[in-house]
């Protein structure tokens, strides 16, 4: 406003609500403008907070800021007659007097450095009158013209939190009496605040450039591995495996000694659970303890490993990390059927040993690095197992993309690196070396990430045979009608077309030529010469074929219109429908007729007497033109074979010249019951015409009438082309073909889940895109605050080597459909002299140790940055990443190296002195007692009750009763199995590395109680008794070995036998239940229900 | 900086603490542990299970003296419109038919059916001392209004059901977070170890749960002992109470008692293995709460006077009406926590009304107008509303412009809803907050769920910026970085 006024309107200013503590305004008083603007400003009435914006010209100090969801500024309304008040001029007058004399300084002074200074605080900008109106997070700073209602004055007053200033004193009371004054007369300022005239030149997404510093790669966990020398130890023959070394070298040193070994017994029970979920078979008990070979001991865990068992046990540690999930969560928690895929991946990932740094790079990007193999495609199931909102608003879709792309690289972070990557979405990261800027880089990798379904072809090589072994069957079938073609058809024809008379009288039908085709639900037509249509591609529900046709037959007055359903071998059961029965189902058939000259002087044509080759019951032609689009004709159970419906006009289509046909077919009916090869015939006929009389492709009849020698290569070739349709001997040949195709091997197409780029997404209630173009780097994590696109490179703490991201990165080929992003950043996690590869080896081998020991070297799993515990044995920890990588990124060498060593093998027990120095075992002197998790509690009570379905993979189940492991449960978000909850298993909404070990009392009820749970005990009992000449004490050893791996000492076997006594004596009492047999059936299973709840059952030592 | 966390001392200890929060554990009824199992004998060495051992459920001190001792939370599902319940809105009759020039269509859920200003079809009269205006469709509320604190001014971040849902209950939008019962269970532990410390219900009527399902009283990552236990509509409220058909009492003493037996004789083995002596502890409780959870369920117990109170006489509102019943019941015998749902899943099921606002709302608010009165009143008479907040509200907002229908409904409002909280430390009577003259927007005294949550802790003594938990490397707080204690609404 710089035209000699220096007065901020506050007409301009939203007026205040209706609030009992303002004056009332005497409405109606019309106001002399105080300026030309205000005559328009005063008839805007503006609701409290809403911001009326000024045209640019009008605004001196507005600065532009993005619409935030928190934004409070709004619409203005409709216009009504709301007065300014009277005094106006003269109350701006005294309150700009005020500015300039006091307040001006003091927000100068306290205020600004924080609210548009230095910086932005709480998105409040007090620079300017806009931006003090506008106010921040928390809404408007002031009500104008009332101070008290006005939040700005009650937190510098300190009736309201935050306390202002913040964290410093507050300010003079004849400071906050001024500006209230102020506010009260109106908040106008003459020109910005001094701060924002003399701010900071600095670029404001300085941040997005931000370099980490060589001194943060100091940090233990981004040094490259060491290898150090084994230490010393006094004791060498306690060693078995250098892992011993390190262990004891520690121990020695703080004067522990080991624990001494584990009964065989013990290490028995502790590597099957520890390595297949399960406990010891009693043969498997038995044949251990007799075994005295040296490497009784290492040939147990070589089958253990080599079981497929294994891969059930420890892909669960991996779906756990992966927050596996078969369902999208939020609102609606939809299924997601395909998703068990992955989790089938991980299973045989585990079982083949597949190296983990291909583990690694095919679950980011297998569809990058091996796009023809199934395994590596299932593998990017990790991306797409996490939430998904099944209803996102125009106003989330941003938001929701970046939450989503966020879990993706959180998931990455933690799983793979150890590292809260996702810390740094709205600051840098406060404990690790991740700028925010490094936190949009990476995430930028998966810009374009979507979770699609995809067929995929399993067998495919043994499609790839099949289908070569049937193309070598197949070829002298069609070497055969070549054949014909060649030597037979020509002369045929000829003598053919010499036949002919009256080419009405022999072909009454005429098929029609096809000016345009058209599905509605997207199917795919193709023209074959025969003149039908051959129906492929989508199958939508419900579907309308809309076909228009050229014809000059109406001078001679078209009577009657044939449709035929042919069948087909492309189709389903040979066809004629697309239904998987191969019926049809058409609703509604309508024609409608148009001058060729004037095609939108289109009218409908009434049809009548329909008639069929077959009608199913329930289902007749006439429904086709009874105008009920619901009522349909269909041909079940004759499919496989021709069909066809006539229909006559009423009255006959007659016209001087040439029309345009548009015939309608609507398939309403059912769902996916539309025709699979329709073609359309009409006649001139009159009278009673034949169903399946003789036709001509309409093309034909205008190629006959053309001289032989007058005709043109290529109508000679569509002569030929059709009529070979009618030959008879080229009709058998060529069904020869077409039977001999339709035992051709199909490929096993099954959808699977997965992540790629370029596929169609899943999508669910999305009111916008899917996917965004570009990402941003995003001031405070905020999708308003935008500041330029993120390319993409991947955390520098973890980066050496020449052009830093560059040497992970590759084009992808020409036209290939995705970016290569997500194959860099795997490239990059798994480079161990470059990359990140060697924290990525540290973090993996700590998990198998952490399974196997109960506690990682580094005590925080997902946690190797500074917040995490440092490795106890960061030596070891280097060691056995560097064995890991020298084995080829295998597992299994890993697992035994691990299982050989003498520490693995102490026995468990707890010893009060060793305690006292180190009261955590992070020395490992003993190998603590471990609770058995969800799966393996429930595993083992099927197991021992002989109930145990061992059936791998495919879909699973949420059904209870099932008897298969607990790994092919069904993972469906809002319903994770109560018995899998309540002992910890994980919620799946993030990725977790460690489980709580709770011990709660909801535990021991489902153990009681369950029927479950009871109907495993009776199964138990079962199995012990059935010979029912054992003893009593015969029946309890044998329950003992087969749930504790061992046999009840003197004590147990008395207590056990006089309790299932007890209890068959008080059921007999009871009369309950009447079998003599079931009583102690029921007797014994309330002892194997004892041992199920055992300590020593669920606790391993 | 001191250790964040409210459990635990700075470290060294801190590892052996998580430790125990980690492995130890406890559930609806777990144990004072070290207490209980020095008493009975069950450890070698009492005074290492203390040390390694709290029971997570045992009552805790608060961060300073608390006001309020449990929370029952009427969670309004669907989103209570404002402007047709508590938010008096003159305007908005005045302007009832006119256009909202420049209004942003996609503010609530369907953009294409935004119709004109509509005014609430429910008359508005003042009640009480405090002269709150309350619409026709709470007569029976309408006489507790000087007990209540009405906040007119709260805003959300979401315009959609379940994120909005998950921000009400866990202070963030997306899933996987801890909800506030959970919180508060971690926080402060429970005074019962009987019953579940944070009691969910939801509509027993077969109209389905809330919108995000279990999340919303979900512990996310703390230790799953933490999370709300919904009470089932149907069957058995709480899994396996009752014991086998098959099997009597005495055989069931038994059996336990031979269990015991044995797990003791194994505990000798490793005597200083606090988690096995938990755990032999665990069945007993678990024996114990046979009896006392179906007890504290049961409402045939209460007399035919308070039955009526509560509205059980009335068909249109038994089912609320029992719900609100067992909730007294349960802060009665300690249960630190309890949210009813009032509505269920789908639009017309819940609050949510998209048509029909008129019978949308007066259908809910027969529902449950006059159990929660009956609520109030009976929490006042037994004194419990001394030490219980009850706490009234939905995930967000309506419109003040109607969404096109046959009978006109309104569409979601993230930017304005009303909560009230009436008992325990809440200054009765108190009008805080307000929205614009046609109440579509909050914008005096704006108050956030941060702000929300804050104040709740308070109100149960808990500093919400002391109140956090360590998980993937990062301390996450219910409030995030941000919330401010409403102080004008304190007694």
């Amino acid at each position: 406003m710089r035209r000699g006024f220096a007065i901020d309107f506050s007409c301009r200013a939203p007026l205040v609500p209706k609030l009992s503590l303002v004056p009332k305004l005497s409405l109606g008083t019309r106001l002399r403008p105080c300026h030309p603007l205000v005559s328009t400003l005063a008839t805007t009435f503006l609701f409290a907070g809403l911001t009326w914006t000024a045209p640019p010209a009008e605004n001196p100090t507005g600065v532009a800021r993005p619409e935030s969801s928190k934004d409070v500024a709004a619409e203005s309304m409709a216009p009504a007659d709301k007065p300014v008040e009277p005094d106006h001029a003269a109350r701006m007058a005294r309150g700009l007097e005020i500015f300039k004399t006091h307040v001006r300084t003091v927000l100068e002074k306290r205020c600004v450095k924080c609210h548009g200074g230095k910086s932005v605080e709480s998105e409040f900008n007090l620079t300017n009158r806009e931006g003090l109106l506008r106010g921040g997070d928390s809404g408007p700073a002031i009500l104008v013209g009332n101070a008290r209602e006005s939040l700005l004055y009650k937190l510098i007053n300190h009736a309201k939190e935050p306390h202002m200033p913040h964290n410093s004193p507050k300010l003079p009371d004849e400071s906050i009496k001024q500006i209230a004054l102020w506010i009260d007369h109106g908040a106008p300022y003459d020109e910005p605040l001094a701060a924002a005239k003399s701010k900071d030149p600095r670029d404001a997404s300085a941040w997005t450039q931000k370099r980490v510093g060589e001194d943060a790669r100091q940090f233990w966990s981004f040094q490259p591995l060491k290898r150090s020398e084994l230490p010393a130890v006094k004791n060498q023959s306690w060693c078995r495996t250098p892992i011993d070394r390190f262990i004891l070298a520690k121990l020695e040193e703080a004067g522990i000694s080991p624990n001494p070994g584990a009964e065989k017994r013990q290490l028995l029970r502790r590597i099957y659970f520890d390595l297949v979920g399960l406990p010891p078979p009693p043969e498997a008990v038995d044949g251990f303890l007799q075994d005295d070979s040296p490497n009784a001991y290492e040939k147990i865990i070589d089958r253990l490993l080599a079981s497929p068992q294994y891969g059930e046990r420890w892909g669960r540690h991996w779906l756990d990390l992966a927050r596996f999930a078969e369902s999208h969560g939020f609102e609606h928690d939809y299924d997601r059927p395909t998703a068990y895929h992955y989790r089938d991946f991980v299973l045989r990932a585990f079982n083949d040993d597949l190296p983990y740094d291909t583990f690694i790079k095919w679950q980011l990007a297998g569809d990058e690095f091996e796009p023809e193999n199934n395994f590596a495609l299932l593998a990017t199931g990790f991306l797409a197992a996490g939430v998904h909102s099944t209803q996102i608003t125009i106003k989330e879709v941003e938001r929701h993309r970046y939450d989503e792309m966020d879990d993706m690289s959180a998931t990455v972070g933690t799983a793979m690196l150890g590292l809260t990557i996702g810390c740094a979405r709205c600051h840098d990261h406060k404990f690790d070396p991740i700028p925010q800027a490094d936190y949009y880089r990476l995430l930028s990798t998966f810009t374009a990430t979507v979770r699609s379904e995809l067929e995929i072809n399993f067998e495919a090589e043994q499609y790839k045979k099949a289908r070569a072994a049937f193309d070598r069957d197949h070829a002298p079938f069609v070497e055969a009608l070549n054949q014909y073609e060649r030597e037979e058809l020509p002369g045929r024809m000829a003598e053919w077309e010499d036949r002919q008379g009256s080419l009405e009288r022999d072909f009454p039908w005429i098929i029609l030529d096809y000016a345009s085709f058209r599905s509605e639900g997207g199917a795919t037509f193709t023209k074959q010469d025969d003149g039908s249509l051959l129906v492929s591609g989508k199958a939508p529900p419900f579907d309308t074929y809309t076909l228009t046709a050229h014809t000059n037959l109406a001078t001679e007055g078209i009577t009657t219109i044939r449709l035929e359903a042919l069948a087909d071998a492309s189709l389903a059961k040979g066809g004629p429908g697309r239904a998987a029965n191969g019926n049809f189902a058409l609703s509604d058939f309508r024609v409608a007729v148009a001058p060729a000259h004037a095609p939108d002087k289109r009218v409908s044509i009434q049809l009548k007497n329909p008639r069929a080759t077959f009608e199913q019951r329930g289902l007749p032609v006439a429904a086709a033109v009874d105008n009920d689009q619901k009522s349909a004709w269909a041909i079940d159970p004759q499919v496989g074979k021709n069909h066809a419906a006539i229909f006559e006009m009423e009255p006959p289509i007659q016209s001087d010249g040439p029309v345009i046909l548009t015939i309608t077919l609507q398939f309403k009916n059912n769902t996916g019951h539309s025709i699979g090869r329709p073609r359309l015939a009409v006649t001139t006929q009159k009278g009673m015409v034949d169903l399946d009389g003789a036709a001509l492709f309409q093309p034909v009849l205008r190629i006959l009438a053309t001289p032989r020698q007058q005709r043109d290569p290529e109508q000679s070739a569509m002569l030929s082309r059709w009529y070979r349709t009618i030959d008879p001997g080229w009709q058998k040949l060529n069904q020869k073909v077409q039977d001999h195709l339709k035992i051709a091997p199909k490929p096993n197409l099954v959808k699977a889940m997965i992540a790629s780029e370029g596929l169609p997404p899943v999508r669910l209630h999305t009111q916008g895109d899917d996917l965004l173009k570009e990402t941003h780097f995003l001031r405070r994590g905020d999708p308003e605050q935008k500041e330029g696109v993120a390319d993409q490179s991947f955390l520098q703490v973890l980066m050496t080597g020449p052009e830093q991201e560059k040497q992970w990165r590759m084009d992808p080929p020409k036209g290939w459909r995705t970016s290569y992003r997500r194959r860099a950043l795997a490239n990059w996690l798994t480079d161990p002299v470059n990359g990140a590869g060697h924290l990525l080896a540290r973090v993996i081998v700590n998990r198998l140790w952490q399974h196997h020991l109960g506690r990682g070297i580094v005590a925080t799993p997902s946690e190797f940055g500074s917040r995490g515990e440092p490795p106890t044995h960061p030596e070891l920890l280097d060691w056995l990443a560097a064995e890991l990588i020298r084995h080829d990124w295998r597992l299994k060498p890993v697992h035994k190296l691990i299982l050989t060593s003498s520490v693995y093998m102490q026995s468990s027990r707890n010893d009060a002195s060793k305690n006292k120095i180190d009261r955590e075992n992070r020395l490992v002197w003993r190998r603590p007692v471990q609770r058995l998790e969800a799966e393996v509690i429930r595993d083992s009570l099927l197991a021992v009750s002989e109930a145990l379905d061992a059936k791998m993979f495919g879909p699973g189940t949420l059904d209870e009763a099932s008897k298969r492991r607990s790994i092919y449960f069904t993972v469906k978000r809002s319903r994770i199995m109560p018995m899998m909850q309540v002992f910890d298993s994980p919620d799946a909404l993030a990725g977790i590395g460690e489980r709580p070990t709770t011990t709660i009392a909801p535990q021991a009820l489902l153990l009681m109680n369950n029927p479950q749970v009871r109907s495993y005990a009776r199964s138990f009992a079962r199995r012990i008794s059935t010979d029912g000449a054992m003893s009593a004490d015969e029946v309890v050893r044998t329950a003992y070995k087969i749930a504790l791996g061992r046999l009840p000492n003197a004590e147990e076997l008395a207590d056990a036998t006089a309790f299932v006594r007890r209890q068959e004596e008080s059921y007999a009492a009871a009369g309950k239940p009447e079998n003599r047999g079931l009583r102690r059936e029921l007797a014994l299973a309330d002892f194997c229900q004892i041992l199920m709840c055992l300590n020593e059952f669920v606790y391993v030592d | 900086m001191n250790s964040p966390t409210i459990f635990a001392p700075p470290s060294p200890v801190y590892s052996s603490r998580r430790e125990f929060l980690r492995r130890a554990g406890s559930g609806f009824g777990m144990l004072a542990l070290a207490g209980l199992l020095e008493h009975k004998g069950l450890l070698h060495s009492a005074a290492d299970a203390a040390e390694a051992y709290h029971n997570p459920l045992a009552p805790k001190p608060a961060h300073f003296p608390a006001k309020a001792k449990s929370v029952i939370w009427l969670f309004m599902n669907g989103g209570p419109s404002q402007v047709d319940t508590w938010d008096y809105k003159p305007e908005l009759a005045k302007r009832d038919g006119q256009e909202l020039q420049g209004f942003d269509k996609a503010t609530g859920f369907f953009a294409d059916q935004v119709g004109p200003l509509l005014k609430s079809p429910f008359k508005f009269r003042q009640h009480g001392q405090c002269g709150a205006w309350v619409s026709e469709l709470f007569p029976h509320m309408a006489r507790h209004v000087d007990k209540m604190a009405f906040l007119y001014s709260c805003w959300t971040d979401s315009n959609n059901h379940s994120p909005a849902l998950f921000k009400i209950n866990t202070g963030m939008t997306r899933m996987g977070f801890p909800c506030l019962g959970s919180w508060v269970s971690y926080g402060l532990g429970t005074e019962t170890q009987n019953l579940p410390a944070f009691v969910v219900m939801y509509d027993t009527l077969g109209r389905g749960i809330p919108k995000g399902h279990s999340q919303n009283w979900g512990a996310g990552f703390l230790p799953g002992m933490y999370q709300g236990t919904a009470l089932k509509p149907q069957g058995a409220a709480i899994d396996n109470l009752s014991r086998s058909p098959e099997m009597t009492d005495s055989q069931q003493r038994d059996q336990i008692d031979l269990l015991a037996k044995l797990n003791r004789r194994n505990l000798e083995q490793h005597p200083d293995e606090a988690e096995l002596a938990a755990r032999i502890e665990s069945f007993e409780l678990a024996y114990r709460m046979q009896m006392a959870a179906p007890e504290a369920l049961d409402i045939t117990r209460e007399t035919p006077a308070v039955h009526k109170l509560y509205g059980l006489d009335n068909s249109k509102c038994t089912h609320f009406a029992k719900q609100c019943l067992i909730a007294r019941r349960l802060v009665e015998r300690g249960v630190r926590f309890v949210q009813i749902y009032s509505g269920g899943m789908e639009n017309q099921l819940s609050w949510d009304g998209h048509n029909d606002i008129a019978g949308n709302h007066g259908g809910f608010a027969l529902e449950t107008d006059i159990p929660i009165a009956g609520l109030l009143a009976d929490l006042e008479a037994r004194g419990l509303l001394e030490s219980t907040l009850v706490i009234w509200g939905g995930e967000f907002g309506r419109l003040p412009v109607a969404q096109k229908s046959a009978k006109p409904g309104r569409d979601h409002n993230p930017h304005a809803f009303t909560v009230w909280m009436a008992g325990a430390g809440i200054k009765g009577g108190t009008l805080y907050g307000r929205t614009d003259e046609i109440g579509h927007k909050a914008v005096v005294d704006r108050v956030s769920v941060n702000d929300l949550h804050a104040t709740i802790l308070h109100l149960l003594g808990i500093d919400h910026k002391r109140l956090t938990y360590r998980f993937n490397g990062r301390d996450f707080r219910l409030t995030d970085v941000a919330g401010f204690v409403i102080q004008d609404i304190l007694a």
